[in-house]
């Protein structure tokens, strides 16, 4: 018997064992998926996105801003026009008045409340703001732009929402669609599998999922779509893990901010935060009813219920939702059959590209990265307020791409690139580093290093002015020259027209650009001055002192570019380009300000004599088309930049209160047959045109003396003469002045010689 | 009231060209020079300057820096800006009530010691009036108050070349020059 018995009983150890083991291996695996799951939900709740902010729209009486600018600036902001009374983020019109109810705000770490502002215009500009109580405002912000959410480490775009955020109308939908027993079950609702099954068999198509919420959330984290059974086990058991470590709530939220709700080209939108600004432009908190079932309708399927490619579709599914809520008592009849009315009403394709600033957050993310500890960057829930100007950004943008769509016929494929900043502060207000506005991809703003032609003559003749032996009245030879290079080459620069002017002004060789004056100009100042003023004004990196540098054999990047250009404009104080003014902490406290910081590197009175020259460029120069198509009366000071075979077309220029760099050519450097007025320029113009800006024409600081000349002789003349042109002067005793427009004996040059002759001996 | 030459240095930073100029202008002493960097030559004594702010009242829904509304005001030894109207005035956008709001708050958030908040808020009044000297001048101040001299200096340094022939703007200027 116990020989018989011997076999059996092995086969049942041996059974025994196995399943001990495949029990253990059951209990490791589950532990394992465990630990997956709760340290991955761990991650994702401490891994909170930095939310970055546009600079507030400051209101105050005497600013330039139409009716229709405010209400544009608002609809960008998501308020709402309305009729009846006001409710938080939306406002009304009554003739030359717009009443708002402004919402509560932080900024910078200190609280704004909501509040209503009566803002009165005239002639298209603020005329008065006025409180509830008619109280005069002197100065008040509208909330900040939410322009995007990043993970300054990496990057990814996220809007994470806390439970005061999220309706509680969603979280019922949300329930009442996709998971009726969430409050009861224990992350697996055996009982929906079943009944959905059924309802699917039914209706031969799939009305619903048997998945809970929280295997919803698991699956997203996880990122798996293969249906398999060893997923949808280590699903379920994840699911009950999370469930027994965190309370529904925690659950629901962090379900809210994380579920796959559509695409934006390489963007994942990820989370109801940023779904509701991606379909409706506004925040969750805002949104109705109707908007808050098409959101629920996507999740369930954000590629074939995408509001935008399938809005039948996605109709449909939404009043269905709309449906499931009246039969839970949720809504009313009422409210169904009003809801059931209103179309999708999703924000446009191109309300959308305005609202991703790739290119801009760019900068910030760089900025943020050279500025800061990565470990101050990771940390959870920052705010980063920037200097971005949205109304800016989009004429910026705007212009860049209809200017390249209207150049482009015959020419290889054509880019560019936009800058805008305050000079006085150094702020970007405005960057676009691609035509193909609102995606990720090369900024050229930043890293298209290319050459950068006459841009680089206000530089040379700065040192020119700087040296003292020249103004903008001495005369330089506009002639043929033969410049002798290392290894026994020559070099023969010439002019754009091929002609050679003889005897001409400082001022008109930089009006009309000339080359070989330039280089004469160049070479009796030096290189190593040209090129210390370039690196003085801010380019990044000292030039190889070749005599080509004078014409602008130089590659920079239009960042570079700016800079140079934002310290000409600032008067020769260079202020470091920012994006970032303050990055403030989850507690509301400031982890740095950008406060101002200058640093004086050139003479005043150079730079302004300087500055005077380049208004001459605009005035009857090479930058003559563009100052045509500005506003009368908006004075502005610039200089276009070509290089060799038109490859490069160049345009930076300023007015008192913005400068505007703009950059187009071809991203494999081929001849694009543009100069820089023929190409950048306009595309400044259309920019220039349209900001609000104040004429450029400083006072002339201390100890610089104005006088007008004339522009071909470099004599003192009349102002009203033809050719009379205002410059100042660094050293200067007054001539007498010319009997008639345009003749004397002597040259102002001559005497502004014959004086540091005088004091030199 | 002379500028140094180390002044000079280290405004020009790198400035060789200039600073060789710069030494011309110093040896041509009492000419008009090529050197802007002696803001003092023309500027009248403090004690001339000093006036009372003439700004109107108004609310203000500025952001509330200032933890302490009733903070005491700017003392008399407090330089402040002259209401007078410069005689060469720059085309600026005309006198702003908003900036001028912004200047007073600041003034009250330096008079109780919060520095950062009063150079917030002129910095952003700045953004209104970018080339309004008394605004930059009162930024100078708050930087020499919190012991940043160098950016004093070079905040003083840029009220200059925005003043004009505004007198109290440059005695201004001057004094915190001549520290």
């Amino acid at each position: 018997m116990s020989r018989r018995r011997g076999p059996i009983r092995r086969i049942v150890r041996v059974l025994g064992y196995g399943l001990a083991l495949a029990l253990a291996g059951v209990l490791v695996y589950s532990a394992y998926l465990t630990w997956a799951i709760t340290s991955e939900f761990d991650a994702r709740g401490w891994d909170r996105p930095a939310q970055v902010y546009a600079a507030p729209l400051e209101l105050y009486g005497g600013r330039g801003l139409s009716v229709a600018d405010l209400t544009q600036e608002l609809v960008r902001l998501g308020y709402r026009q309305v009729v009846g009374p006001l409710a938080t983020g939306t406002f009304r019109r009554d003739r030359n008045t717009l009443e708002i109810r402004r919402r509560a705000f932080a900024y910078e770490g200190n609280a704004t409340p909501e509040e209503t502002l009566r803002i009165r215009f005239a002639d298209d500009a603020i005329a008065s703001i006025a409180d509830d109580a008619g109280r005069v405002v002197a100065i008040a912000e509208l909330d900040p732009l939410l322009i995007g959410s990043i993970f300054p480490t990496h990057g990814e775009d996220r809007i994470i929402v806390g439970p005061e955020d999220v309706p509680e109308l969603l979280i019922d939908a949300l329930k009442a669609v996709e998971d009726r027993r969430f409050d009861e079950h224990l992350g697996i609702d055996l009982r929906a599998v079943a009944r959905a099954a059924l309802v699917n068999l039914r209706s031969g198509e799939i009305r619903q999922g048997g998945s809970t919420l929280t295997q919803q959330l698991v699956r997203s984290y996880f990122l798996s779509t293969e249906r398999t059974w060893t997923r949808k086990f280590s699903e379920a058991l994840m699911a009950v893990a999370l469930e027994l470590r965190h309370d529904k709530d925690e659950l629901l939220l962090a379900y809210v901010n994380e579920i796959y709700l559509g695409q934006d080209g390489m963007r994942a939108i990820h989370g109801f935060g940023l779904a509701s600004r991606f379909y409706f432009g506004k925040p969750l908190t805002e949104l109705e009813l109707h908007e808050v079932a098409l959101l629920i309708a996507i999740v369930r399927g954000p590629s074939y219920y995408d509001p935008r490619r399938n809005p039948e579709r996605a109709l449909k599914r939404r009043n269905l939702v709309l449906e499931q809520m009246r039969d839970l008592g949720l809504i009313d009849e009422q409210a169904l059959a009003a809801s059931r009315a209103r179309k999708l009403e999703v924000i446009t394709a191109a309300g959308r590209h305005a609202a991703y600033y790739a290119s801009f957050l760019d900068l910030v993310r760089r900025q943020l990265q050279r500025d800061y500890a990565d470990d101050v960057l990771e940390a959870t829930g920052l705010k980063i307020y920037t200097t971005l100007d949205p109304t800016i950004q989009a004429s910026a943008e705007e212009a860049l791409v209809a200017e390249l769509e209207r150049l482009q016929p015959d020419r290889p494929e054509l880019e560019g690139a936009v800058i805008v900043t305050n000079p006085h502060n150094a702020e970007v207000r405005a960057l676009v580093g691609s035509r193909r506005v609102g995606y990720d991809g090369f900024n050229r703003a930043l890293d298209a290093k290319r050459q950068v032609g006459s841009l680089i003559k206000p530089v040379v003749y700065l040192a020119a002015l700087e040296s003292g032996r020249h103004s903008l009245a001495t005369e330089v030879d506009d002639a043929p020259i033969i410049v002798p290079l290392e290894g026994g080459k020559t070099w023969l620069p010439a002019n754009f027209n091929n002609e050679a002017h003889g005897l001409v002004t400082v001022v008109r060789a930089l009006a009309e650009s000339l080359n070989l004056a330039t280089v004469h100009l160049g070479l009796d100042v030096g290189l190593a001055p040209v090129a210390d003023a370039l690196a003085r004004l801010g380019a990044d990196e000292t030039p190889a002192l070749y005599p080509s540098l004078l014409l602008g054999a130089i590659d920079l990047t239009p960042l570079e570019v700016a800079q140079v250009y934002n310290t000409l404009a600032n008067g020769g104080f260079r202020v470091p380009l920012t994006a970032v003014r303050a990055v403030v902490d989850a507690d509301g406290n400031t982890l740095q300000r950008y406060a101002l910081n200058i640093e004086q590197v050139s003479d005043p009175v150079s730079v302004y004599a300087l500055n005077q020259g380049l208004v001459q460029v605009m005035e009857r120069g090479t930058g003559r088309t563009a100052q045509r198509a500005l506003p009368s009366g908006l004075r502005t000071a610039g200089k276009t930049g070509t290089s060799d075979e038109l490859r490069d077309s160049w345009f930076a220029g300023f007015s008192s209160d913005h400068l505007v760099v703009t950059w187009v050519g071809n991203d494999a450097n081929e001849v694009v047959g543009l100069t820089g007025g023929t190409g950048a320029a306009q595309i400044w113009a259309r920019i220039f045109g349209k900001l609000d800006a104040v004429a450029y024409d400083p006072p002339p600081p201390a100890h610089a003396e104005t006088m007008w000349i004339d522009y071909y002789t470099g004599l003192e003349t009349d102002s009203g003469c033809t050719d009379a042109v205002l410059i100042a002067l660094t050293a200067y005793d007054a001539p007498p002045k010319a009997a008639s427009c345009g003749s004397t004996r002597t040259t102002v040059g001559s005497r502004v010689r014959q004086w540091f002759r005088e004091r030199r001996e | 009231m002379t500028v140094t030459s180390k002044h000079m240095e280290r405004a020009l930073g790198r400035g060789k060209p200039f600073l060789i100029l710069a030494a011309l202008g110093v040896g041509a002493a009492g000419c008009t020079s090529f050197s802007s960097y002696d803001p003092g030559a023309r500027a009248p004594s403090p004690a001339e300057t000093i006036t009372p702010p003439g700004f109107p009242p108004a609310t203000s829904t500025a952001r509330p820096q200032n933890a302490d509304p009733a903070a005491p005001r700017g003392q008399a030894s407090l330089p402040v800006a002259s209401a007078e109207p410069r005689s060469t005035p720059p085309k600026v956008r005309q006198e702003n009530a908003a900036s001028a709001v912004l200047l007073e708050q600041s003034r009250d958030e330096r008079a109780a010691g919060s520095y950062a908040a009063a150079t917030a808020s002129i910095e952003r009044a700045l953004r209104i009036e970018p080339n309004n000297p008394a605004l930059w001048i009162e930024l100078a101040e708050v930087k020499a108050a919190v012991g940043d001299f160098d950016q004093a200096e070079m905040m003083a340094r840029k009220a200059l070349t925005l003043a004009g022939s505004d007198r109290s703007i440059t005695a201004r200027a001057e004094r915190l020059l001549s520290r």
